[in-house]
């Protein structure tokens, strides 16, 4: 079955108790979010651009620029990994500011970073005169490609372009601590800010998208994580901020925008501080993804987060007898650096702890470009075995084996992403 | 009188008042208080106390941005008297934040005990990428470059900072310090630091003993 639409009917179906046929990974996925559960948990496709970049052995400079290649890379080292769905990031917190003339650092290895040695936004002056943004420059129509490309590619449920947001798009143009001073000591400046992000620097993007067919689009927010914001600044800030792109963006282009993504993820670092009363008022405060509630983590430091917790959200905040669906990241530099029975052991864990009543979806965070391949190839073996349905009792007893999987290289071979691989590590 | 005028710059730090931190702190300059005392029981207590809030979860990241904004307004009005009234300097202190992180209360702390006991502190701030680090200390020749970082995500940018040192013939000249909630003396051996600051007072100590003090 390869039709989105009839996927995502199965997963309806499925996950309501019509357990007929072998759901695929968006049918898996619809289950979990809309039913009990598929036939086993959920693995969603990662962000991981720059790991997909080193595994495919291409080089940065054109991997960062050829929206072609780009695509081409993260679904193929996706599906070699066996996700049970495709999410095609490129480095999206940068397009805009990148086009609106932010000095920028390019490596031979890895993507694009802004200097933030050197703002765009140095002072309030600064915001009539940048901008507003001009859709040919830069590689904005590298990522409206991109955009479409995706659609076009992997369609389903989760494909859209990907846009910066506000806030974060404010802490890449000027800085993070220059933009809190302005949230917290000059509420004009910060409305003026917000305003110049939505109207000049995102809404051209968007509406360069729209153009191009792309329908949906996520604006990345990791700026406006936990703690680099509380829930009270989300909510005065950044919420209605991502409301007022969302309405107009629907109004003027016809277009979903869901901007705030990872707004109040919960990413304390200091495993002394975790605080389950301030982790449901996160997850309370995050903006729901699709329009439904859930319980999602995301980039924090969740192999030391006690998932209980999440379970307890979860159950608490679920309606008939059916707890909020659980989305759960595990942290990149956790499987990149555990060993492979460590990664065991904690998807082991999990699954005890939330995937007994279902609504469960895993995904990693983020994979760093240097993660071992056969961390992820077990991570994946792992949620495979453990989280088939229904759990086992014991999960103990459950043995993972040795994932078996060829060399990337040698799988390519014969695969419809290899001619444009290979050909961009030949430099043609 | 003393004794209030160092509470409310201490309060003033702690609530991130900027403005208000530098005009109490001229104030008490003014009335002839030893700037290491305003230092010590108004700057450094207010920093200190919003280090504690932020343990407690009751200060977050943008409380702690603040604070300690209004710590370096009164640094930057405390350390010229600092110089005048100390002893030979210890030596050239550079110290940063490492790329990626913002967290700065914790290197501000260090920034004014380092300060206070004698060494001239070049503070990079916060985010700092590695090429700074190492443009600093082929420009300052420090006698010790700290690397602070608050979040396993970015302490590992020590690493690479560290190696780039080597690479370019620059480590054998300069000693290396690591610190930060994430980093351990494990971590501090396993990137070739030379020494790990457990807290702002432990970093004191063992900059000192690096440099033969």
């Amino acid at each position: 079955m390869a039709n989105p639409t009839l996927e995502m009917v199965h997963g309806l179906l499925y996950g309501k108790g019509l357990r007929i046929g072998k759901p695929s990974g968006t049918a898996r996925l619809i289950a979990a979010l809309t039913g009990d559960h598929a036939d086993v948990v959920p693995f969603m496709g990662p962000q991981s651009h720059d790991h997909c970049m080193t595994v495919a052995r291409v080089p940065a400079r054109r991997y960062y620029w050829d929206a072609e290649l780009l695509v081409n890379v993260q679904l193929a080292v996706q599906r070699w990994y066996g996700f049970d769905s495709y999410t095609i990031i490129p480095d999206a917190y940068n397009f805009e500011v990148e086009a609106l003339g932010a000095k920028m650092i390019y490596s031979d290895n890895a993507m694009p970073t802004v200097d933030v040695s050197d703002p765009l936004i140095k002072s309030p002056a600064d915001l009539d005169r940048i901008g507003p943004l001009d859709p040919t420059k830069g590689r904005i129509p590298m990522a409206v490609e991109v955009g479409r490309l995706t659609i076009q590619k992997a369609p389903g449920p989760l494909s859209s372009g990907f846009f910066c947001s506000p806030w974060s798009l404010l802490c890449q143009a000027m800085g993070y601590p220059k933009a809190v001073r302005a949230l917290k000591r000059d509420r004009a400046y910060a409305q003026a800010l917000f305003q110049w992000a939505e109207d000049r620097a995102i809404f051209p993007f968007l509406r360069a998208y729209a153009r191009a067919g792309v329908k949906a689009m996520n604006g990345a927010d990791a700026w406006a994580a936990f703690p680099n914001l509380t829930p009270e600044l989300v909510q005065e800030w950044v919420l209605p901020s991502a409301e007022r792109l969302a309405a107009r963006a629907k109004k003027e282009l016809g277009v979903t925008a869901n901007a705030a993504l990872a707004a109040c993820d919960y990413c304390e670092e200091d495993p002394a501080k975790f605080d389950k009363a301030m982790l449901f008022k996160c997850l309370d405060t995050a903006p729901k993804l699709a329009g439904l509630s859930m319980a999602f983590v995301g980039m924090g430091r969740t192999q030391d987060l006690d998932m209980r917790w999440l379970q307890e959200y979860a159950v608490s905040r679920g309606k008939g007898g059916h707890k909020v669906p659980i989305m759960a990241s595990l942290n990149g530099r956790f499987i990149r650096d555990s060993s492979p029975d460590e990664i065991v052991a904690k998807i082991r864990e999990w699954i005890d702890i939330m995937g007994r009543d279902g609504r469960l979806i895993l995904f990693i965070g983020n994979i760093p470009a240097d993660t071992p391949p056969l961390n992820i190839h077990t991570a994946v073996q792992a949620v495979r075995t453990l989280g088939r349905y229904p759990i086992a009792a014991n999960l103990e007893s459950v043995r993972v084996e040795t994932p078996a999987f060829q060399p990337f290289d040698e799988w390519l071979k014969g695969q419809p992403e290899a001619e444009v691989i290979l050909r961009a590590r030949q430099g043609k | 009188m003393s004794d209030e005028t160092y509470q409310l710059i201490s309060q003033a730090v702690t609530e991130g008042e900027d403005g208000r931190a530098s005009e109490l702190v001229a104030q008490a300059l003014k009335a002839g208080l030893p700037p290491l005392e305003i230092l010590q029981r108004g700057a450094v207590a207010g920093i200190t106390r919003a280090g504690d809030l932020w343990r407690a979860n009751e200060y977050f990241l943008p409380d702690v941005i603040l604070a300690a904004d209004a710590f370096k307004a009164a640094m930057a009005l405390l350390e010229p008297h600092l110089r005048q009234g100390g002893g030979p300097r210890l030596g050239k202190y550079v110290i940063g934040v490492v790329a990626g992180d913002m967290h700065d209360l914790g290197k501000s702390l260090v920034v004014a005990m380092l300060s206070s006991v004698g060494f001239e502190v070049i503070d990079l701030g916060i985010d700092v990428p590695s090429a700074r680090f190492i443009q600093a200390v082929k420009e300052h020749r420090p006698a010790i470059v700290g690397l602070g970082a608050y979040m396993t995500t970015t302490m590992l940018e020590m690493k690479g900072i560290i190696a780039e040192l080597e690479a370019q013939g620059l480590r054998r000249q300069v000693k290396v310090m690591v610190g930060g909630v994430p980093t351990s003396q494990e971590f501090a051996d396993e990137v070739g630091a030379d020494a790990w600051g457990k807290d702002a007072l432990d970093t004191i100590q063992k900059a000192t003993a690096l440099i033969g003090g």
